[in-house]
């Protein structure tokens, strides 16, 4: 009995196994189609000053954000990691056709998920797109690049339940 | 083997639940990398044109040579990322009949240097105005002497951002 019991447990076992492995692999399949980043990685170049002014901030939109609705309502969120940041980069989703963009948020190294678009509806539906416009910025006071070397973000952006 | 079953069961649906109720959590990520570079910025500007100064003698005492006028009319600004820099100022005219001085009056960011009389030498006007936004007003001073006679300079005055 004892000698049966084992058999049939790993024979279960094994089956529990291949399971859960279609059941993550296709978790992971269909988490990689919910949301991308479209556009590659971007780079943004403050220039220029007036007279009697900091200096200009630059403004890149060659990036979208495409996502779809979910079984729940849901939102996005972003976070960066940018250690020993020295510059302001700030991001804002326009163009948002479904859910709502929140206000501009600044990155900031190891800042927690904030707010980007929220209110995104349950249901089907195809994908939508939202631009990415993000804005580099710095003061005189901060310095510059040749002495200091670039900020290098990682930008990650999540699709979460609301 | 019933009971074994049963507790595999178990454990199938613990795995799954626990695995369905995160997923519901986060659907998905996406990232990508965003560089910010910072070019080396100095910008130096003056806020007028062109200052003429008259040395007229007037209020002058009686038995003094020397005769001045003062000008305080026009600023000098400044915008600067870069560390450990200072300002230098010179003028082209290389043999004028009279003294021009020059000095930087109540500045907003680092030190004035002494006044100068300008000459065709860059002289300190500024320093310490690295990694700065910054302005002063700009205090001519021209002397003449009576015995000098009258005439006329003109100056083309040029402040330069050096390393300090």
């Amino acid at each position: 009995m004892n000698n049966l019991a084992v058999k049939y447990g790993n024979r279960m076992g094994a089956r529990i196994l291949v399971l859960f492995g279609f059941f993550a692999l296709g978790s992971l399949c269909v988490q990689a189609q919910q949301l991308s980043v479209q556009g590659g990685n971007q780079v943004l170049s403050v220039t220029t000053a007036l007279a009697g002014q900091e200096p200009a901030s630059a403004t890149n939109t060659n990036s979208s954000l495409r996502y779809r609705r979910q079984a729940l309502n849901a939102k996005i969120t972003v976070a960066t990691s940018c250690p020993a940041q020295k510059f302001t980069l700030r991001t804002l989703a326009t163009g948002v056709t479904v859910g709502t963009a929140a206000p501009e948020v600044t990155l900031s190294n190891g800042m927690p998920a904030t707010d980007f678009i929220t209110n995104i509806p349950s249901g089907a539906g195809g994908f939508v797109t939202s631009t990415l416009q993000y804005t580099a910025s710095a003061t005189f006071a901060q310095g510059n690049s040749a002495e200091q070397g670039n900020d290098v973000h990682t930008v990650t952006y999540t699709l979460v339940a609301q | 083997m019933a009971v074994m079953k049963k507790y595999l069961l178990h454990i199938l649906l613990f795995v799954l639940s626990g695995a369905s109720s995160s997923m519901a959590q986060t659907y998905a990520t996406g990232d990508h990398t965003v560089t910010v570079q910072i070019s080396t910025i100095t910008m130096v500007s003056v806020s007028v044109g062109a200052i003429s100064m008259t040395i007229t003698g007037a209020g002058v005492p009686a038995g003094q040579d020397q005769m001045t006028a003062t000008n305080q009319s026009s600023q000098l600004q400044w915008g600067i990322n870069s560390s450990s820099r200072k300002i230098t100022a010179q003028t082209n005219l290389a043999a004028p009949q009279f003294t021009l001085k020059l000095l930087a009056l109540n500045p907003t960011q680092g030190t004035a240097a002494a006044e100068v009389i300008l000459s065709t030498t860059a002289q300190d006007f500024m320093l310490n105005i690295g990694r700065s936004l910054g302005n002063c007003t700009l205090q001519y001073t021209g002397v003449a002497l009576a015995s000098q006679g009258t005439g006329t300079d003109s100056h083309t005055i040029t402040f330069t951002v050096q390393t300090q």
